[in-house]
């Protein structure tokens, strides 16, 4: 597959602060990628320069082949973006802000585009509709309209589906990995859902303080927690269980009827064994495997908090 | 240069013209009054003066002149803030739109807004006062006009420097700067009746050109050529160098990660 995106030693300075260190990624041809980290990472720094807002103080950036800076408008053409910290104006029709970017993106046919478009994304009743009095979700979709426009290669979505109900939100997934799949289109993806990310991307790269910490499948960074997370419901008994597992030093929490123990794999089979010899009975047993999320908190914290 | 995203930005703002009272005022509304109040006033002295020169056809003349240095300046500066109001300026510039179509837009959306206030007031103006500008100045018109909207449109975009530099507290110059630099055009009243001090600013502006000019072919029927053409050449020193100073504040505004940052 060709690359569409390659970024090389991407750094931005703000005086003394680093917001992106060093940074080198590439995104391929087709491919949905996830750009991950807490806050301040550096996740919208990194978009804001892949979109030529803000310039970078190193590195180089090439898209569609092509050296950004050169380029800009060639490439731009075929890309677009949508984030949860920018709006259309809010005075204008639905109509007239996607006819407004259609032209900017000289979109042929933009006016059947835009048709397609608000029906896909359920707009088609709003069309007349004044932006200002549409409800977050429906802006949210009316942004992504607006992303779709010129069908771009490069799609650059910063929590694009933040402010949506699980059904809308279901229906754009579905529709990114439609057009993935039917336009080859690139998606670099951010966002805080992390069942989402895993849902869609077919690869995560994670920033902490300006670094790549880690890049991986989102199923490959979560198999990187070496723990998991057994759950069990004492109907009786809750209170020996407690202290078996804090005679064996395990890490736990609890509440009235269930226990939560976070263990190696591989110790799990040893932990039943230990219940079992000291006869106690869970009346049900839940073993979860580590998600992303889990690789996320570990990231982070460097270690699992319990109380 | 895509004539598609010149039209882009020149129908986005248009869109938003009929519906948008204070837009309409700005045009419309605003300008009338104030060709209203002056030219009652100036009636009302002229009515109590034994003069018989024509007041009337001065101010009101500089009135409706002045509006075509405002008309621009503040279409080009508030159609900016506008954008960075609606949260839309990072849509615009991470989109194909250059600098140079965009301004170009600012430009054309300043010129129509300046035609129609200005077509409002002539019309206003020989309905409430027997004042036509066209008869009163004739030939004289064109190089006026583009005087004032050259003139208008450099201060519309150095303001627009100033809010990528220093952010939205710097929006109510967008207002201000016509108030601020208007005392120093000599708008109303000639070059020699401002101080000494006052006189060496007003002779790099423009405007004052302009309006001598104006007031001198009203008095004596004839006008100096070379200064207009003098104010043609400050307007063009002005414009390229309102251009550069927006480039430049945009790429500042870049480096710097305040364009991310101002909406």
């Amino acid at each position: 597959m060709e690359h569409i995106l390659e970024v090389k030693n991407l750094t931005k300075q703000f005086g003394d602060f680093t917001a992106v260190d060093n940074i080198s990624f590439s995104v391929k041809e087709g491919e949905i990628v996830g750009l991950l980290g807490p806050n301040g990472a550096g996740k919208t720094t990194t978009i804001d320069m892949l979109l030529g807002l803000t310039t970078p103080t190193l590195g180089t950036i090439n898209v569609f082949g092509l050296p950004f800076e050169e380029h800009r408008v060639k490439i731009l053409k075929q890309m677009n973006f949508s984030a949860a910290y920018v709006n259309l104006p809010w005075r204008l029709k639905v109509w007239e802000n996607l006819h407004i970017f259609g032209r900017l993106y000289e979109v042929e046919e933009y006016k059947q585009k835009i048709d397609t478009l608000i029906t896909e994304f359920r707009l088609t009743a709003l069309k007349d509709a004044i932006t200002d009095t549409l409800s977050s979700g429906q802006l949210t979709s009316l942004y992504l309209c607006k992303a779709f426009i010129n069908d771009p290669r490069l799609l650059l979505l910063d929590e694009p589906t933040a402010f949506l109900d699980p059904d809308v939100a279901d229906l754009i997934r579905k529709y990114i990995k439609k057009k993935v799949k039917t336009d080859n289109m690139s998606v670099l993806f951010t966002s805080h859902n992390m069942a989402e990310v895993t849902e869609i991307c077919d690869r995560v790269i994670f920033l902490n303080r300006g670094n790549i910490i880690a890049e991986d499948t989102p199923t490959g960074l979560a198999k990187r927690v070496k723990f998991c997370r057994v759950l069990l419901l004492f109907d009786v008994q809750r209170t020996k269980a407690v202290t078996l597992l804090k005679n064996y030093q395990y890490t736990f929490s609890f509440d009235e009827k269930e226990v939560q123990v976070d263990t190696e794999e591989e110790n799990v089979g040893q932990l039943l064994g230990r219940l079992s010899l000291a006869r106690l009975k869970y009346s049900q047993i839940t073993i979860e495997k580590p998600t992303l999320e889990d690789f996320f908190l570990h990231a982070m914290r460097g270690r699992y908090e319990y109380t | 240069m895509s004539t598609h995203r010149i039209a882009a930005i020149i129908l986005r703002h248009l869109y938003i013209w009929p519906r948008s009272p204070e837009r309409f005022m700005w045009t419309f509304g605003w300008p009338f009054f104030g060709l209203l109040i002056w030219g009652l006033a100036i009636s009302f002295l002229q009515s109590s003066s034994s003069s018989t020169f024509s007041f009337i056809t001065v101010i009101i003349g500089a009135i409706i002149f002045w509006e075509i240095v405002v008309q621009p300046q503040r279409e080009v500066s508030i159609n900016f803030i506008d954008e960075l109001w609606n949260k839309n300026i990072l849509n615009l510039f991470a989109s194909p739109l250059t600098k140079t179509e965009y301004l170009t837009a600012l430009v054309v959306i300043g010129i129509i807004k300046m035609f129609a206030t200005a077509l409002s007031l002539t019309i206003g103006s020989m309905v409430l006062y027997n004042f036509n500008i066209f008869s009163s100045f004739g030939p004289l018109i064109p190089i006026f006009f583009i005087n004032l909207l050259l003139f208008g449109i450099s201060l519309g975009f150095i303001v627009n420097g100033l809010i990528l530099r220093y952010g939205l507290s710097m929006q109510e110059i967008a207002w201000a700067i016509v108030v601020i630099v208007q005392p120093f055009s000599c708008v109303l009243y000639p070059l020699s009746f401002i101080p000494p001090w006052a006189q060496k600013i007003a002779i790099v502006l423009p405007t004052t050109y302009v309006f001598e000019e104006m007031r001198r072919f009203m008095f004596e029927s004839n006008v100096i050529s070379t200064n207009l053409v003098f104010a043609l050449l400050l307007n063009t020193v002005y414009l390229v160098f309102s251009i550069w100073f927006f480039s430049i504040m945009f790429e500042k505004a870049r480096e710097y990660g305040r364009l991310v940052k101002l909406t």
